[in-house]
């Protein structure tokens, strides 16, 4: 009798755990990843649309507030959000496209919108772009134009590249702040004088030593905040027009390589040894332990909290006087799995972001990135008189020349074997022809594993 | 007895030394939890801050919905450690002690599981709770684990294995069933063993971060380390705050290993067999 009584009070704990289980988890089970189909109701026909993002927690807050507004202005569209980190949006976001399951609307990284265009994933926006934005009124439509003039995506934001200084560190060397006139070769010579070893001697001194630098004259690595400008300003770059084909093993890059290694060697530039000994490699400017960086506008952000008193200025000008900025435009980018019906909704959303002079000083006013919207980003909204930077024009007249990061469907691969081969370049573990030579051939093996298949 | 006194000496200053190896990340942590974003950067670093930043952690608790995340993994990880320790002991019991028909094949194909990465089944696994209305719920973050799961499986039916014969007999003999044999001997000779696998899948569910990234949509049903990842954006780290947050996240599972320890150190008892 005690045994059978042992039993059931095994099987109603069970029990209990599976109700209280369920109850957990019930509340939620109709609302599943994918938005349901849209309903007729007494007011007009709804719409239900799933609208997918990356955001930290602060910018989590201001897009829920926007998008009340949003449901406010349009009381037939419904949104429901999915929103990650960035670091694991991608990999759920790839998870769902694969499942069929992806949002209606979401959020692309700009150097990610060709990736979601080139595979299908993305639908052409040309048209309702055409007809719905005044191109004369926006920054960056084109970022997100193929070589057949198809659109993609609308930005959400952008970065572009300026030259980041810390002024305090000038002034302590006693050298004049960047102008903009400036050549790569004008930027090195004023960065050896603001590059400092532990004894307390600049790369110009004799006896200098480049293996222990304690203040470097430039940041510098990877793409958008490293060789991308230099190649470009100097007449070179990765990939040709179509984004299908390497163009790497150039007299014109074989230049600025040169202009790079060299800085690198004499301790001027940070190489990739040297960031190592940082927290990130993003720390090195904020820190106070580099004069200049190149930075995108976000960088302003780190800057500001960490109490530098520093200003920005436009790039420097190759050799034959061309000037380039990286750009980077995150980007509203529209299922094309999703029907019409929620197509149109999610179009409605991107106009509500890009048109309305109100969502766009919102989202300014968070910091992250330049507006889309010129009057915004020409108004004190953006310029923010007295505050640091104080030349913020300097981002919007970056646009004049601004590239984009040659965005193809293959970009983080290629840009990856690049990166290894420069890399090698840079620490002096390869000739400039021979990583010239080694990157051509690896970023086309690349590029052919995607296009010519 | 100087020999004696010499050598636990010795034995204090190694354990001393290598308990300040493990213990000196922490307090980089901690110390790095401490400090303003400039600290936190600064070239060479500074260990101890000038001024304790206290307000990191109140900063942390305002930033996200900590609670409601912290709420959201102790579901998660609890519910989880529930069904692991039921569906793998009983699973282990059968292949450890049950007779039926190819049961070392089936064995052989529950370990062979065990190599599938799981990114590999990810895709499928979204599919099927995405027809059973499942996603941005936490059950498929925990209900897994209610279907045995191959390491759990492995572990049980080892403990199982080595828990004398003579303990089953004897409870045949005083007219137990299997189910029986199974809860009232086998379950609590195995308690280290089930308190290794709490700690195991207790662990492994408190600081996932892929599943509950690919099933959970709306924020509110984050679990704790997706919550510390969303400090950080794209652009900005945040890393002073991120580092509070993971040591706040850290106390949950201290506080299961300090429950669970005093199971480690016992083992099976044998003094019921002459």
């Amino acid at each position: 009798m005690k045994k059978r009584k042992g039993l059931y009070s095994w099987l109603a704990a069970l029990l209990l755990v599976t109700v209280f289980a369920s109850g957990c988890s019930g509340g939620g089970q109709q609302d599943g990843g994918a938005a349901s189909p849209p309903k007729e109701e007494d007011g007009g026909k709804q719409v239900e649309i799933l609208l997918g993002y990356y955001s930290s927690d602060s910018s989590d807050t201001k897009m829920k507030e926007l998008i009340d507004r949003f449901e406010e202005q349009h009381p037939n569209i419904k949104v429901k959000t999915q929103s990650a980190p960035y670091g694991q949006f991608y990999q759920k976001l790839d998870t769902q496209i694969a499942a069929g399951q992806a949002p209606d609307v979401w959020l692309s990284d700009g150097v990610y919108v060709m990736k979601y265009a080139q595979r299908g994933a993305a639908k052409d926006l040309t048209d309702w772009i055409v007809r719905d934005l005044k191109a004369e009124e926006y920054y960056g439509l084109d970022f997100n134009k193929d070589a057949e003039g198809r659109y993609w995506g609308v930005p959400q934001g952008i970065q572009v590249g300026v030259l980041f200084y810390n002024k305090d560190l000038f002034d302590k060397a006693g050298v004049d702040y960047p102008s903009e006139d400036w050549t790569w070769e004008d930027l090195k010579a004023t960065a050896a004088k603001l590059t400092v070893d532990a004894a307390g001697k600049t790369a110009e001194d004799a006896g200098f030593d480049p293996a222990s630098v304690n203040q470097f004259g430039l940041t510098f690595f990877s793409i958008t905040e490293g060789w991308f400008s230099v190649m470009k300003s100097y007449g070179g770059g990765v990939l040709d027009e179509k984004a299908e084909n390497s163009i790497v093993n150039t007299p014109e890059n074989k230049q600025a390589f040169e202009w790079m290694v060299d800085g690198m060697q004499r301790g001027i530039i940070t190489d990739p040894v040297d960031l190592k000994s940082f927290q990130s490699n993003t720390a090195v400017f904020p820190s106070g332990s580099a004069a200049m960086r190149i930075g995108i506008y976000a960088r302003v952000q780190a800057a500001n909290e960490a109490g530098l008193n520093y200003d920005v200025t436009l790039l420097p000008k190759g050799p034959d006087g061309k000037r380039v900025s990286p750009v980077i435009a995150n980007s509203w980018v529209i299922n094309q799995k999703s029907s019409d019906e929620k197509a149109e909704a999610a179009w409605e959303w991107i106009k509500y972001w890009a048109t309305e002079d109100e969502v766009q000083k919102q989202w300014t006013e968070l910091g992250e990135a330049v507006p889309v919207k010129k009057s915004v980003a020409q108004s004190d909204v953006f310029l923010k008189a007295g505050e640091q930077p104080a030349n913020r024009k300097a981002f919007l007249d970056s646009l004049e020349f601004a590239q984009t990061l040659d965005n193809n469907a293959v970009w983080e691969e290629w840009v990856g074997k690049f990166n290894e081969n420069a890399e090698r370049a840079f620490l002096g573990d390869a000739t400039i022809d021979q990583a010239l030579s080694d990157a051509d051939a690896a970023v086309q093996a690349v590029l052919d594993d995607f296009y010519k298949k | 007895m100087k020999y004696k006194l010499l050598g636990r000496s010795i034995a204090y200053l190694l354990i001393g030394i290598s308990s300040l190896v493990m213990l000196v990340p922490f307090a980089t942590a901690l110390m790095n939890s401490l400090k303003t974003y400039r600290e936190y950067t600064t070239v060479p670093p500074r260990w101890i801050p000038e001024v304790f930043q206290w307000s990191n952690y109140a900063a942390v608790f305002k930033l996200g919905n900590i609670g409601g995340y912290t709420m959201n993994s102790v579901i998660v990880a609890g519910l989880s450690v529930a069904g692991a320790l039921l569906s793998c002991s009983m699973v282990g019991y059968a292949f450890a002690r049950l007779r039926f028909p190819l049961k070392s094949a089936l064995f052989v194909m529950v370990l062979g599981t065990m190599m599938i990465p799981a990114v590999v089944i990810i895709i499928p696994h979204f599919m099927i709770f995405n027809e059973l209305n499942m996603l941005d719920t936490l059950t498929p973050l925990w209900v897994i684990e209610w279907l045995a799961q191959p390491f759990g499986i492995f572990l049980m039916r080892q403990a199982f294995m080595n828990i004398p014969k003579e303990y089953e007999e004897a409870a045949k003999m005083e007219g137990c069933n299997p189910f029986q044999i199974y809860w009232r001997i086998f379950i609590p000779m195995a308690r280290p063993t089930l308190a290794t696998l709490a700690i195991f899948t207790f662990m492994g569910k408190w600081n996932e971060i892929l599943t509950p990234v690919i099933y959970l949509t709306s924020n509110e049903k984050y679990t704790l380390p997706i919550g510390i990842l969303s400090l950080s954006g794209q652009w900005t780290g945040n890393e002073q705050l991120m580092i509070a947050a993971a040591l706040v996240s850290l106390v949950p599972i201290l506080l299961v290993f300090l429950f669970a320890e005093k199971y480690f150190v016992q083992n099976h008892n044998m003094a019921g067999i002459k």
